[in-house]
């Protein structure tokens, strides 16, 4: 599991999901990778896609969404290029509306919703 | 419908008992001449097991267990833990998880490490909802499943909004206006 005690999460609703993670012994590992999705002519990485989470047990990578539709837009730009550049890597997209019911199915303020 | 925040029926009570008895029937041919364990998490699974159990005609045993809850910044830290412990013996049993829904799979996940520990011949997961949209633990033996249901806030037929509506004898939908109005309880 991470060391939450050394890691500045992006936002709160990743410490959320971090503590959630914690609570059912589930391994994890914040941005461990970046994946370049565009190069320039000279071969420059000139756009990635760092998911929020590794989990190694289940080889899945976590990226927790905004509510904003235009954040969101381009998330799932990147989401489809990463599928597309690497069909073996899972990803799983949470949007805001699904972090914010999960947060009201643990009776959990919803402000921590990305 | 009498709760005002209930936006739609998703499962009426007829369509939940036709699944049940379907999946009882599939139970019942795949576990014949077996001794069946059926073991449970309160609280919401309580009504899909009585009403699935009592469908089924094979010899079964039934037992429960029960887990905290993560409580966020608001309670104990720490992980979860059994807080009642099944009383059967899963040495060698045949032993299928009755679940009302798995959702992200990860209090799944928990109690199947836990039970696989006590060394059953075979370990399962019946579920009367499946909800894959946030799905974590994709690697959960789901053997049987009621109904896919899409990623909405379901309550009703033992599922819950803060410990209401499980007596509900369908499964509905708490709307998105609700719970974006809706204070988080202190």
């Amino acid at each position: 599991m991470g060391d939450r005690a050394i890691l500045r999460f992006a936002h709160e609703s990743e410490e959320e999901l971090a503590r959630i993670l914690d609570f059912y012994g589930i391994r994890w590992e914040y941005e461990p990778r970046s994946f370049p999705l565009d190069w320039d002519e000279q071969g420059r990485v000139v756009e990635s896609f760092s998911p929020d989470f590794y989990l190694p047990d289940f080889d899945l990578y976590i990226e927790l969404t905004t509510l904003k539709q235009s954040l969101v837009t381009r998330k799932n730009r990147k989401l489809r290029r990463l599928r597309d550049l690497y069909p073996n890597v899972r990803v799983k997209m949470f949007y805001g509306r699904d972090f914010r019911n999960l947060l009201v199915k643990y009776d959990l303020h919803p402000s921590a919703a990305p | 419908m009498a709760t005002p925040e209930i936006s739609q029926v998703l499962l009426t009570e007829e369509q939940i008992r036709v699944r049940v008895r379907d999946l009882a029937a599939e139970i019942d041919r795949d576990y014949a001449g077996r001794a069946l364990l059926m073991v449970t998490v309160l609280k919401g699974a309580l009504y899909f097991l009585a009403d699935l159990t009592r469908a089924m005609e094979i010899p079964l045993a039934i037992d429960f267990m029960a887990i905290s809850s993560y409580r966020g910044g608001k309670g104990p830290s720490g992980a979860v833990r059994l807080i009642k412990d099944l009383d059967e013996d899963l040495t060698g049993r045949h032993v299928l998880l009755v679940e009302d829904i798995i959702d992200t799979g990860l209090t799944a996940s928990y109690i199947l490490r836990a039970l696989q520990a006590r060394d059953p011949a075979d370990l399962a997961i019946c579920t009367l909802l499946d909800k894959t949209a946030r799905r974590i633990a994709h690697t959960l033996p789901i053997r049987y499943r009621g109904f896919e249901v899409p990623d909405l806030f379901l309550v009703g037929y033992g599922l819950d909004y803060r410990q209401f509506h499980r007596n509900l004898p369908y499964v509905g939908v708490i709307g998105d206006d609700f719970l974006r109005r809706e204070p988080a309880s202190s």
